[in-house]
Order: structure tokens, then C-alpha cells, then sequence
């Protein structure tokens, strides 16, 4: 009597397993009647999915022949995802990528070469951004969505409270330099420059840089170095002027004007340095004003600073809408009417400025009072676009991710002591070329 | 007479008094953490106590994670997974530990040597298995495996069926049990605690899951919990102090299914008598 009850229990579960599968499974149909479903990805959080969404009901109102289908996650799992996707072929139509990734998209042959569409379609002078997205044979691979571009962020207060002038559009690395001394104070109030000043209980810092947009490679730049020549296949970090730039950093963090990375460290996030009012300057992204203003910070934005001969550098990336390789060709067009969409629809433009995350792509709205509104931190807004006419991309290319850990890794070395600035370069150098001809050489 | 503290007693509970301390106080950070606002969060040094106490983080995460509808998802996958998990893997586990079969020691070797292969690896392939059986999007890719025999927990429930005397199955054969019923009427009720270890570790491990439901669901109403929580985190800005509180809120039924679960832990030291 009793195994039989179990039997019947037991056929009962694997029915409800079986009806559970089979009610689940749903073959997702492409075609609607005449209606195109275009399937679409981005990474977001409560207020840009929010907000993407308000955007997707507006466009599909105005197209009323497009079905829009979202894939959707936070950053990094919507990447993870990404990756998972298009190895197994079914990645969206379209994408959002993060502007570091474009290059490295193309490169592994997932997304499609739009150059025609570029040239023939998009009115180059009214978007921002749109060059950065162009590699060295001229292709063109996606259109930016919304654009990142840095600044040198300033505390106004820790300024004040020091009595320093606030930092110049004229200013070099050199003026940084000369302020973070008056910035930098150990526990008992000492400046940098008091020979009483305590270099292991300091407790504000003029100055910090970390990462690859926030870091070093902006002050290489600017002292006419860098890490990848054009073709972005060859590491040029063995150079003078890279040396020069080097041992300027080097010069900041053992008079501890700059925090090194273990300093840092002790903040939990590096990010928090700055927030909490324990830094006084920062390089740091359009993106980053939407945490300062939430803190409370009392801030401004100056344009990054000059290096010896003059030569500026700001880091850009262009978060760009990017077209899957192996769309089918009617859903390619109806991307197309997206990304047209989205960059010339003042509309779109403006609900995605609300958000604050990023600087319009189209001129025209971000030249509007509707972005540069003083009303809200940082009242010099104008910095950024000004930026744009000299900011450069950041080396991105299909081992961005495993290049900039090399570099990194080896700078907190360097910072932390582990060796001299020549041992630096040269590892560095021979790192990052291996890094670039594991992937270039194979192909 | 006798001394009413004695030394080594109040040594004792200095030293499990600091103990506690060094488990709670962790625990009350995170607490305070997710009743601040994010400006004092983002303060260094930190404040221990929150000043205002943001009561509304609770009630924002709630609606921001969407843990009304995110919670149901995620129970399902943690019920069928725990019931799959029992079931299977039990069986699995009573063949490689009582029956005889030819080559039971060398399959016994390769299923153990499966967890050897980092999860992460097989993520691809899958992926495109569930994707051709047109499971993608549904929540069965989550909790279907726990049905097929889960490496450790065949492991886990084949050395607490070793443990048990060989008395006990020659007396149900005996009696007249098949091997069906031997595993069933006599072998489970007397390894509930691993049962318990193994329904809790299922339970938190599939509750807690965060790269299977990213890669396999796509529409918003198969969103499991945790997607929920870390969906708070931006790329900019992350509100850390909601990250906290809906984190702490999704401990609360892992803490019942342990409390539940934990009877079944002392219960295990008393069936072990055999005269």
C-alpha cells in the first residue's frame, strides 16, 4: 500500500517537472505580422532602465513597424552575459557597449563594419564623439550613445580652507604639483613643505590617480608619451618623455602629496578618497558627478592640466550603440532607425541627459542650458565639451582589459617601491608586447 | 564553600563574550550601513551609528529590486533544486555505496573528478545545450541539474550511507526489502542530518546564485532575486547603503530554512545506537 504511495508521489513530481519544462520553453518568434522585433542590450541600473524605458515606448510610438525586445543587467553581468551570447550566437541585435569595448567587439569580428552608414546617413557636425569610434583604417563601428570625457576635479572647500587659488585652464602638471604641497596635510595640520610634516599620518592628499581613464596614462600623454602607437598593436612605453612623466609621478607619491595605492587602499574604494573630502584634486569622468553630487561634495571641474611643452591630453570614451555582425538584414535597417533615432531625436536626447551619467552626443543639446545648467554641481559644465576638442581614446583595443593590468599592476609596483622607474619601463614594455602579440600574432 | 565566580569561569566568558562580540559587531555594521544615507556612507573615516536613520532605504530597495515578484523566481528555483538535489543525488549516492555493479568504483572516480572542472568553464557549452532544447529565458535552467546528481552532494551522501552498519540492510532483506526499499524506508530516515546539510547548502547556494540567472533569463518577470539586488549597482554610481539593505533582506529566509533545518543537526547524534 504504502509503495505505491510513493510511487504514485514520485510519478507525480516528474509529471509536474515534465509540465513545468515544457509550459516554460517558448520559442521567441522573430517576426510579429509585418512588425520587426529588434532585440536590444544594455547594461543599467533602477534609473537608466528606468529611463531607457520611457525612451523605447516614445521610439516605438514614432515606428510603429518596431518591436523593441531588451536584454538587460548591471555592468558587469550584462558584459558577462554578452560574451556568453555571442558565443553561442544569439547575442542581441543590437548593443550598448562601453566605449573601452568597441574596438575590441571589431576585432574579434562580433560586430558589423558601419562605415557607410556612418558616412552616408550621419551628420557628422552635430554629433559629439563620433570620430573616437573610427580605428586607424578609418572604419567606423558604432555611434556613441552618450559620451565620457575627464577633468581635473577639485574640492572647492579643502581649496578654501588652504587658501589656494582654484586650478586654471592655464595650469601644467607642474602648478598640480606646487598646489598638492599646500593641500597635503599630516594628522597634527603640517603641509607637505613643513619640515615637521609626518609622511606616515597624513591624512589629506593634494592630488590622486588610479585605473586606466582616472590615472597615469593621461599624464604620460601630456608629456608626449604614451602606451600604444596608432596602430594600437605595439607598445611605445619605452621613451624619455615616459620617463620624465614617470618620475614625476614617482616624485609625488614619496613626498606623499599623491596617496599610493596602498593609501588608497585604506579608503576601501578608491573612489571614497575623494568623496569623504580626504583628496583635494582628482582625475575623474563626466560620469563621476553624479556619486559627487550625491555625496554633497562642494566641487568644480578644471580642464586636465598641461604637460612641459604645452601639450594637453584628456582621456574620452564614447559609450556607442554597436549592430551585431550576424543580424539579419531587416533587422540591421531597424537598428539603424534606432541609432538614428537616438542621435537626432532632441526627445531622446534630453530624457537621457536627466539621468546625468553622460554628455549628450548630440552638440546641439549639449551646448543647451538644459546641460550646462549652472544650477547644478559642477557649475563649469563647459569644461567638459571644451575638453572634447583635444581629449583622445584611451588605447582601446581587443586586450584593452589585459594590457591595462599589466600596466597597472606594474605602476603600483613602482609606487610601492619594488623597483626604480628604469626596471619599470622596461618590464612594462616587454609585458604589454606580449600581451598584444599573443592576441595580434595568433590571428 | 565554594567561591562563586571562580577564575577559569570568568576567563571562560570574557573569552566567549569577545567571541560574540567579534561575530556581532560585523553583523551590526551591516545593519547601521543600510539605514544611512549615501552621503554618510561615502564618509572617511565611517560613523558607526546612522545619522539621520533612512528607514525608507528598506522600503526603496524593495520597490527599486523589485523583491515582490523577484522572490517567487527565486524560491521556485531554491524548492526544486533542493527537492532534485534530495532525490537524486541520494539515489545516485545509495547505488555507489551498497549496491554492486561492475566499474562502480571508476564511475564513482569520475563523477568526483567532475568537480575538478571550474563551473565557470562549461558555462558555453551549456549554455548552447539549453539554448537548442529552447529552455533559454525559462527558470529551468537553474534547478534542472540539481535533478541529474550533483557531484558533492553524491559525495556527501555516499560516505553518510558508508557510515551506516551492514546489520541494518541484511535485517530489511531479511524482512523482504528490495534495494528500492532499503534505500527508502530504512537508509533515508537515518541520514536525515546530511539530508538537512545538504537541503540547507542547496538552498543557500541556489537563493544566493547570481551567474546562471544573469546568463540564462532575459524578460524582467524571470529575474531572480539576487539579479534584483545587483541590478542597484551602476556603473557610476552605486547606492551602496540599498545594496546593504537588500542584501540583509534576503537573508531572512535562508535564516528560517536553517532554522528549520537545524533539529534534523542534533537529531543526528542520537540514531547512531546499534546493539
Amino acid at each position: 500500500m504504502k509503495k505505491r504511495r510513493f510511487l504514485s508521489v514520485l510519478g507525480l513530481i516528474g509529471l509536474t517537472a515534465a509540465l513545468l519544462i515544457s509550459g516554460c520553453s517558448s520559442q521567441s518568434s522573430t517576426q510579429q505580422g509585418d512588425k520587426v522585433e529588434l532585440y536590444m542590450g544594455y547594461s543599467s541600473d533602477p534609473p537608466t532602465k528606468k529611463k531607457m524605458e520611457e525612451i523605447i515606448a516614445k521610439f516605438e510610438q514614432s515606428h510603429p513597424h518596431i518591436k523593441i525586445k531588451t536584454m538587460t543587467a548591471p555592468y558587469d553581468d550584462f558584459y558577462q552575459k554578452l560574451t556568453t551570447q555571442i558565443a553561442a550566437g544569439n547575442a542581441p541585435d543590437l548593443w550598448q557597449s562601453d566605449g573601452t569595448k568597441v574596438f575590441g567587439y571589431a576585432q574579434r569580428g562580433a560586430i558589423l563594419d558601419i562605415t557607410d552608414y556612418v558616412t552616408k546617413e550621419i551628420n557628422k557636425e552635430e554629433l559629439n564623439g563620433l570620430e573616437f569610434n573610427k580605428d586607424s583604417d578609418g572604419k567606423y563601428w558604432g555611434v556613441p550613445q552618450g559620451i565620457q570625457v575627464g577633468a581635473l576635479f577639485y574640492n572647492k572647500d579643502l581649496f578654501d580652507k588652504a587658501g589656494v587659488p582654484y586650478p586654471t585652464a592655464d595650469w601644467t602638471w607642474d602648478d598640480l604639483k606646487a598646489a598638492s604641497v599646500k593641500l597635503t596635510l599630516d594628522a597634527n595640520g603640517k603641509h607637505a613643505d613643513d619640515p615637521a610634516f609626518d609622511k606616515k599620518s597624513v591624512k589629506q592628499y593634494g592630488f590622486a590617480f588610479f585605473g586606466s581613464s582616472r590615472g597615469a596614462f593621461n599624464i604620460l600623454k601630456a608629456y608626449g608619451g604614451g602606451v600604444l602607437d596608432p596602430t594600437l598593436k605595439k607598445s611605445i612605453i619605452n621613451s624619455p618623455e615616459n620617463k620624465k612623466a614617470v618620475e614625476w609621478m614617482v616624485d609625488g607619491m614619496q613626498r606623499k602629496l599623491f596617496p599610493n595605492p596602498a593609501d588608497l587602499k585604506a579608503f576601501q574604494s578608491n573612489f571614497k578618497a575623494f568623496l569623504s573630502g580626504a583628496v583635494a584634486m582628482q582625475i575623474d569622468i563626466y560620469a563621476a558627478t553624479t556619486s559627487m553630487n550625491g555625496a554633497g561634495l562642494n566641487y568644480d571641474v578644471a580642464p586636465m592640466p598641461k604637460g612641459p611643452d604645452g601639450k594637453r591630453f584628456a582621456p574620452v570614451i564614447a559609450n556607442s550603440w554597436v549592430i551585431n555582425k550576424k543580424a539579419e538584414e531587416q533587422k540591421v535597417k531597424a537598428a539603424k532607425e534606432w541609432i538614428t533615432y537616438w542621435t537626432t531625436s532632441d526627445e531622446a536626447q534630453k530624457e537621457w541627459t536627466e539621468v546625468g551619467e553622460a554628455i549628450p552626443v548630440k552638440k546641439s543639446v549639449a551646448n543647451s542650458e538644459m546641460f550646462l545648467n549652472p544650477a547644478t554641481k559642477p557649475e563649469n559644465k563647459k569644461v567638459f565639451l571644451d575638453t572634447l576638442e583635444f581629449a583622445g581614446t584611451i588605447d582601446t583595443n581587443a586586450v584593452f582589459t589585459e594590457w591595462v593590468k599589466v600596466f597597472t599592476d606594474n605602476l603600483a609596483e613602482l609606487f610601492m617601491d619594488k623597483y626604480g622607474t628604469d626596471e619599470f619601463i622596461t618590464k612594462t614594455d616587454e609585458g604589454i608586447q606580449k600581451v598584444l602579440d599573443d592576441f595580434f600574432k595568433k590571428q | 564553600m565554594q567561591k562563586r565566580f571562580p577564575l577559569n569561569k570568568i576567563v571562560g566568558y570574557l573569552f566567549v563574550i569577545a567571541s560574540a562580540l567579534m561575530m556581532l559587531v560585523p553583523f551590526l555594521t551591516t545593519v547601521f550601513n543600510s539605514l544611512k544615507t549615501y552621503k554618510q556612507y561615502m564618509q572617511f573615516p565611517p560613523e558607526w551609528l546612522p545619522n539621520p536613520t533612512q528607514w525608507s532605504n528598506y522600503t526603496t530597495v524593495w520597490e527599486q529590486a523589485n523583491f515582490s515578484s523577484y522572490t517567487i523566481n527565486s524560491l521556485i528555483v531554491a524548492i526544486l533544486s533542493v527537492i532534485g538535489a534530495l532525490l537524486s543525488s541520494s539515489m545516485i549516492a545509495f547505488a555507489f555505496a551498497r549496491l554492486r555493479f561492475p566499474f562502480r568504483d571508476t564511475l564513482f572516480m569520475i563523477v568526483l573528478g567532475t568537480m575538478m572542472i571550474p563551473g565557470i568553464v562549461t558555462i558555453v557549452p551549456q549554455f548552447i545545450i539549453f539554448k537548442n532544447l529552447g529552455l533559454l529565458d525559462t527558470l529551468a535552467p537553474l534547478w534542472i541539474l540539481e535533478w541529474l546528481g550533483q557531484p558533492f552532494a553524491i559525495f556527501l551522501m555516499r560516505q553518510a550511507f558508508l557510515n551506516i552498519p551492514k546489520d541494518y540492510e541484511e535485517a530489511a532483506k531479511l524482512d523482504g526489502c528490495n534495494p528500492f526499499q532499503i534505500y527508502w524506508r530504512v537508509f533515508l530516515p537515518m541520514c536525515k542530518p546530511s539530508l538537512a546539510t545538504l537541503a540547507v547548502f542547496t538552498f543557500m547556494g541556489k537563493w544566493n546564485e547570481i551567474l546562471a540567472p544573469v546568463i540564462y533569463l532575459i524578460s524582467d518577470e524571470n529575474f531572480t532575486l539576487p539579479i534584483g539586488i545587483l541590478s542597484l549597482s551602476g556603473q557610476y554610481k552605486t547606492e551602496d547603503q540599498l545594496l546593504v539593505a537588500g542584501a540583509l533582506i534576503s537573508l531572512i529566509p535562508i535564516l528560517i530554512v536553517f532554522l528549520f533545518a537545524e533539529k534534523y543537526f542534533v537529531e543526528g547524534s542520537k540514531t547512531s545506537g546499534l546493539k
